[in-house]
């Protein structure tokens, strides 16, 4: 008994190691987060992106639909009147003050949906992890567009770190 | 069979039978049994016009459509509101007002609480049929300091221009232009100089007209309305505090038809900003010449011990905007606890106040022959909605006599002997020449001759009621020989201290010439205010206090009418005034057990009988006359 044990051992390791050497030959289902992430939907809810025309001006203009959309009453904006001087949207009419509480918000999209402006939308970013509680309040900086001339309305920011997605079937 | 009643008409609306007086319209007499008609130009103030055409209604036997705002019921009228023909005019009526206007809901200030977006999503089409491009006219153009107007927006229903002309009687805006061109607009574009602007922007049934302060101040939704009383004047209109994250977008008006008649003056309504809070505040105690913050506690154990310590010398002003229950723990500090007899709320020499002062409410104006307005302007100045209550009876046919004060001889020649009914308006400063000209027209006429005595602040007449005089004590009572010295003598009056109280900077303790030197001298000065003053620089001692739009209590408008105040904002770290006074006051010795201003009130009805009153927001009256 233990002889033949000892002889088909070989052939046991050669077995198993083929089940390795098969494995090795298919595609990686692991994916290298945070060094290489996953392409997210295009409807991806992620975290909230206020966008910006083509000349850089804010399409918000301050109006609280998504507040008073919003199921949770997540957002706080406070609006004020464009001058001359200060001009941050087209119309007569900006958010001074944008917040979004993300730890509060269950991502539901209800502002996207409720913006006439299509001012908001829901970006790709779900990498929203931090150390503090205040941390997750995101001011209208947070949340803006980067001015930059190479960003369209519909892009993902330059700030989400996903510049390379893995081209991979799951 | 009873008779029938020939004042009475019935008719049937919906179905629905109703029995109104004759001369009614059919837009009433459909309220009273709760049937909606939608409406923008009709006004219950103002006489109908029908020119938005939304109110249309089915008539039986009427050929056309009627406008309900501008048809009078008539006996067995079957009225229909609901009929498809109806339906299909409201959507009709509805997107022709919408052709031009430019929906830009999301960043108008009325969008939220405008009849227009209401009405549109209850009767009008859910798509437009207009797909050329719109008509565009002057967006935000300044009628005023005070007003925007947005031309796009206006759906020319003439509410504006109709205040105007029959409910100020300025007639400042007028239509200018014909057809799609017409606009609304100032004489040559000047500004508008309207003291009752504000109103505009409360009949608009569109964001048309808007006020610049409320200018993206806030969603209406997300507003906190608290009803109170306008800080500004002796009037004592109605009005409700909106505010948001505990600031003061805007005072908006609140009908109390036997006040105000629904409108504000724009000095109450613009008048808020004087009440927002700058930053947290801690009592102070001048300590080696500087102040020094302290806690409450440290603050009034120091206030109690240096007014123990000037004895009965020492004077209190309180100010006519404090609350009723204030000025009642006020003069009980005083009289009661001080034994002190300075006290008074008046900055100038004015006649004695007199029950007789409030014999003719505020609404009986509309029912004299003959209103005589001693001082003429200077009555409106001191209490701006009264134009709008002179104006309303003078188009039902009282003749109103604007006069000097010293001009009275005219009035009396000019009132006819068979007169019935005769009013007097004028100021608390002028009240002398007011009492003269009732004694002499009194002589002179058969009817009645009452006087209204226009006070100061809001709180100016509680103020005489509850005795912050130094000659008077609470209901007019005599003080047999222990009076003390009004605030004009208190210099070189021997006084060794002062409580000042205030709580509105409209208000406030301004110290003369004469006086400013004499504060600097004074070993004692108590300040317990809300907002910072110059008073500050003199004072030893400065307690802050609640706001008028901060607290609850009760105050007492010209014509005696007791009315409450309630708390629009929310200062938690301040402590109330009147538990600050109590805790003087038992600091000092005295043992108030007050919990709340209910309680202080209820104590305050039991010592003056007629503030009873308060309970139905009534009139005090002192005695069967009045």
């Amino acid at each position: 008994m233990a002889l033949k044990e000892v002889l088909l051992g070989p052939l046991y390791i050669a077995r198993a190691l083929a089940t390795t050497f098969k494995h090795n030959t298919k595609p990686i289902v692991t994916i290298e987060y945070p060094e290489r992430q996953k392409a997210v939907p295009p409807r991806e809810r992620g975290k909230h992106i206020l966008h910006r025309y083509a000349d850089g001006l804010e399409k918000c203009v301050g109006c609280e639909l998504c507040a008073i959309a919003c199921p949770v009453g997540c957002i706080v904006v406070e609006a004020a009147e464009n001058t001359p001087e200060h001009r941050v949207s087209p119309g007569e009419r900006y958010a001074k003050r944008y917040e979004i509480n993300l730890l509060r918000c269950i991502y539901c999209g209800f502002c996207e949906e409720a913006c006439p402006y299509d001012a908001i939308t829901m970006g790709p970013r779900y990498d929203l992890a931090d150390d503090h509680p205040d941390k997750f309040i995101a001011v209208k900086e947070d949340l803006l567009e980067p001015l930059s001339a190479s960003i369209s309305d519909t892009a993902i920011p330059s700030g989400a770190p996903s510049a390379q997605p893995v081209a991979r079937k799951w | 069979m009873a008779a029938v009643q020939t004042d009475q008409v019935t008719l049937t609306i919906n179905g629905q039978s109703v029995t109104v007086p004759k001369g009614t319209l059919i837009l009433d007499a459909a309220k009273k049994i709760g049937i909606d008609i939608p409406i923008f130009c009709s006004h219950p103030k103002m006489a109908p016009v029908a020119v938005c055409r939304m109110c249309l209604v089915e008539v039986e036997k009427l050929p056309k459509l009627q406008p309900a705002c501008a048809v009078y019921v008539a006996d067995g009228m079957v009225v229909k509101t609901t009929t498809e023909q109806v339906g299909k005019y409201q959507k009709d009526v509805l997107g022709f007002l919408l052709i031009n206007h430019p929906l830009d809901c999301p960043i108008c200030d009325k969008g939220g609480e405008c009849p227009l977006q209401d009405q549109t999503y209850q009767y009008g089409p859910g798509a437009s049929r207009f797909d050329f491009p719109k008509a565009h006219f002057d967006k935000s153009v300044p009628l005023s300091d005070k007003i925007l107007l947005d031309r796009e927006r206006c759906i020319l229903c003439w509410r504006c221009t109709r205040f105007s002309e029959e409910i100020s009687g300025e007639r400042e805006l007028a239509l200018i232009q014909r057809g799609t061109n017409t606009i609304i607009g100032t004489f040559n574009d000047e500004p508008a100089q309207s003291n009752y602007q504000g109103n505009w922007t409360e009949i608009c049934p569109v964001g048309a007209l808007t006020s610049r302060q409320y200018r993206f101040i806030s969603r209406p939704w997300d507003l906190d309305r608290t009803a109170s009383i306008c800080p500004a004047c002796s009037m004592g209109c109605n009005i409700q505090i909106d505010a948001r994250s505990n600031r003061i977008g805007r005072f908006q008006s609140r009908e109390n038809v036997a006040v105000d008649d629904s409108w504000l003056c724009d000095r109450g309504r613009f008048s808020f900003p004087n009440f927002q809070r700058q930053g947290q505040e801690r009592p102070r105690v001048r300590r080696n010449g500087s102040l020094e913050e302290v806690s409450y506690e440290e603050a009034i154990a120091f206030t109690a011990d240096a007014l123990k310590h000037a004895g009965g010398q020492v004077a209190g002003w309180a100010s006519p905007a404090d609350t009723n229950e204030e000025l009642f723990l006020f003069s009980r500090l005083f009289r009661e606890v001080l034994k002190s007899a300075h006290l008074d709320h008046r900055s100038g020499v004015v006649a004695d106040a007199e029950p007789d002062d409030i014999a003719l409410p505020i609404a009986d104006i509309e029912r004299c022959d003959q209103v005589v307005v001693l001082g003429g302007q200077g009555v409106i100045d001191a209490a701006p909605v009264l134009h709008l209550r002179l104006f309303k009876s003078e188009r039902k046919g009282v003749k109103i006599l604007k006069v000097g004060v010293t001009e009275g001889k005219r009035a009396l020649d000019a009132i006819p002997a068979e007169a019935q009914a005769i009013g007097i308006l004028a100021t608390e400063a002028d009240k002398q020449a007011a009492v003269d000209l009732q004694a002499k027209l009194a002589k002179k006429v058969k009817g009645s001759v009452r006087r209204l005595i226009v006070t100061t602040g809001p709180n100016g007449r509680g103020a005489k009621d509850l005795g912050i005089l130094p000659h008077q004590g609470p209901g007019y009572a005599s003080l047999n020989g222990r009076a003390g010295r009004g605030r004009l003598q208190w210099p070189g009056a021997g006084v060794k201290g002062l409580y000042v109280h205030e709580s509105s900077p409209l208000h406030g303790f301004v110290p003369s010439d004469a006086e400013s030197m004499w504060l600097s001298t004074l070993p004692l000065v108590v300040f317990h205010r809300f907002k910072a003053s110059p008073l500050d620089e003199v004072a030893h001692v400065i307690l802050p206090g609640h706001a008028f739009t901060e607290k609850y209590g009760t105050v007492t408008n010209m014509e005696g009418r007791v009315q409450r105040i309630r708390r629009g904002i929310d200062a938690e770290w301040v402590r109330e005034d009147w538990r600050v006074l109590q805790q003087v006051a038992n600091a000092l010795g005295a043992s108030w057990a007050y919990e709340s201003v209910e309680e202080i009130t209820g104590d305050l009805v039991r010592e003056l009988p007629p503030y009873a009153a308060v309970n139905q927001e009534a009139r005090v009256l002192w005695s069967e006359s009045t």
